[in-house]
């Protein structure tokens, strides 16, 4: 099992430790062995008896999904998944819970402590939108914002462990590769790019903010979300391991920065959980705080149109069965018209696909600054062995 | 505010897959079952390393050991927690009844369960007497 490496790490007991364990060895099971024989599956069995009836192949995803759906090994991989991930956050809350009080103690005085250097700005009387607050995105109860007592941050810590879990190592030790992956990417890639400032759209408990730091130490960095307890809790983690980050309770839609104040303005995986309308809306805001010559960048899944049709089914897997109801429509947007529209010259579209470093290593990291792989769609985006992070965005 | 236990459900449902959703249920229970085989193992493995290392216990000793008294409470505490969490996915469904209807208030939600475990009593009675 993966352990927190700052103080906000709970005690846990042997056999708590033992369940998070065999819930990380049963994703890692579902999600290579299953995924993997669920696609033979597919090759042998359901695309040919398709082609029987159709005469052609499956056009897209859901042709796919389709097809499959009345399948056993489809089910079973299915039910096992949501099983999985919904054990994930059960092997988390119990811990969390006897830990509560202590944690919120250990929270307090490393927001308090002298040679804090990093702020927390929530609002009072902040709207959380309908779609955090009304339902429990990727099965996790209680959500992001769901908070149980005066102060909360008990969502944020739910977030960090079942997230150790969930990744089976494949996000790194410290729950940042795709931070460390991509800001690292970016200054090898634009070595004139020095940013003075930086912001993260969606940050939760800003566990890839943190990297930007480490990779532009001159830059300030500045991270923003809807939900409180999170906020909280990125305070306090990012106290614990001495990064200097401004957290501020606010909604991507509408933010409360100035015009041109930011050089360079990133999110990792959050337009995947935001409706259309609203992300529209987020991308004329990146668009308005962006400075002429700053550099918009969104690590997101790869979209539907760089997919085959079994690819794009396996990823849009989430939106029908793992609460992510944004999920598949944002993929089915093309990044490049997403640009256009917030006012970007199309010819400083910018993509990436870009190697994780935890994974391939320094070497292959740092080469692929260079000359970056190809969309491949056994691994980008994917929780596989041999993942590749997928970016888009454009220069203002 | 004061404080709440965190909550254990899903807003917004689970998907099920078999035609008969019981199945997904069921699969669901076996491998909380299974995590919870894993983690004896786990544990018994931790405790035979550090018995190999006191040069700990003799042969047939667990066989013969008994638990005293606060043990066995705190074992069935334990038991309790255990199978609780077995059967959580199906709290959900009660959950969600309780949510979506208000809940009346202790002494007639009270009356009205004696009342149906009577009818319950009398149907069986009815039953057996056919
Ligand atoms: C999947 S998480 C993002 C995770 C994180 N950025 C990462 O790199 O793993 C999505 C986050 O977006 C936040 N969020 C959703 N809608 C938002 C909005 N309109 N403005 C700001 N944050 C929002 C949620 O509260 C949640 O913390």
């Amino acid at each position: 099992m993966l352990e927190l490496k700052h103080d906000l790490r709970l005690a846990k007991t042997r056999d708590e430790k033992a369940r998070m364990n065999f819930v990380s060895g049963l994703r890692a099971h579902v999600l290579n062995d299953l995924a993997s024989g669920m696609r033979s599956v597919y090759d042998a069995k359901v695309e040919p008896q398709f082609r029987r009836e159709q005469k052609r192949v499956p056009k897209d995803g859901p042709e796919v999904h389709k097809a499959i759906k009345g399948n056993d090994y489809f089910k079973f991989y299915s039910t096992l998944r949501v099983t999985a991930q919904d054990m994930v956050w059960q092997s988390v809350i119990p811990p969390l819970e006897r830990n509560r009080p202590e944690l919120k103690q250990k929270a307090a005085k490393l927001a308090g402590k002298s040679k804090a250097r990093g702020t927390l700005r929530l609002q009072p009387n902040f709207e959380v939108p309908r779609y955090v607050s009304a339902i429990d995105v990727h099965l996790m109860a209680g959500n992001y914002d769901g908070e149980y007592e005066k102060d909360d941050l008990a969502a944020g810590s739910l977030y960090d462990n079942g997230l150790a879990v969930f990744s089976f190592g494949l996000m790194g030790q410290n729950l940042d590769d795709i931070g460390q992956s991509i800001a690292g990417f970016i200054r090898l890639k634009y070595p004139n790019l020095q940013p003075k400032k930086i912001l993260d759209l969606g940050c939760t408990i800003g566990h890839n903010t943190g990297s930007w730091k480490d990779h532009f130490p001159e830059a300030e960095v500045h991270g923003i979300d809807v939900a409180a307890p999170c906020l909280r809790y990125a305070h306090a983690r990012a106290e614990a391991q001495d990064r200097t980050v401004h957290f501020h309770q606010m909604n991507a839609e509408k933010l409360d920065f100035p015009d041109a104040s930011f050089d360079v303005v990133f999110s990792s995986m959050f337009l995947h959980e935001v409706p259309k309308k609203s992300i529209a809306k987020i991308m004329n805001e990146a668009y308005r705080v962006l400075k002429p010559g700053g550099l918009m960048l969104h690590m997101e899944l790869p979209p539907n149109s760089q997919l085959s049709a079994y690819d794009a089914f396996y990823l849009d897997w989430d939106s029908a069965y793992n609460n992510e109801p944004f999920y598949k429509p944002f993929r089915d947007l093309r990044p490049e018209d997403l640009c256009q529209k917030a006012g970007f010259d199309p010819k400083k579209y910018v993509q990436f696909v870009i190697p994780s470093v935890g994974w391939y290593g320094e070497k292959v990291w740092r080469e692929a600054a260079t000359r970056p792989p190809e969309v491949d769609s056994d691994k980008t985006g994917r929780l596989t062995d041999g993942i590749l992070w997928y970016c888009f965005g454009a220069w203002k | 505010m004061s404080r709440q236990p965190m909550r254990r459900t899903i807003r917004g449902g689970r998907p099920y897959f078999f035609d008969d959703p019981a199945i997904d249920k069921v699969l669901n229970m076996v491998v909380v079952l299974a995590s919870e085989v894993w983690t004896l193992r786990e544990r018994l493995m931790a405790m035979e390393a550090i018995q190999v290392t006191r040069g700990g216990l003799k042969a047939g000793e667990i066989d013969r050991f008994e638990f005293k008294p606060e043990d066995e409470a705190n074992l069935s505490a334990q038991r309790k927690e255990y199978i609780d969490s077995l059967f959580r996915v199906l709290a959900e469904q009660v959950d969600e009844a309780r949510r979506s209807k208000p809940a009346p208030s202790a002494a007639p939600a009270k009356a009205q369960r004696s009342k149906a475990l009577k009818s319950k009593a009398n149907k069986a009675t009815a039953r057996k007497k056919k």
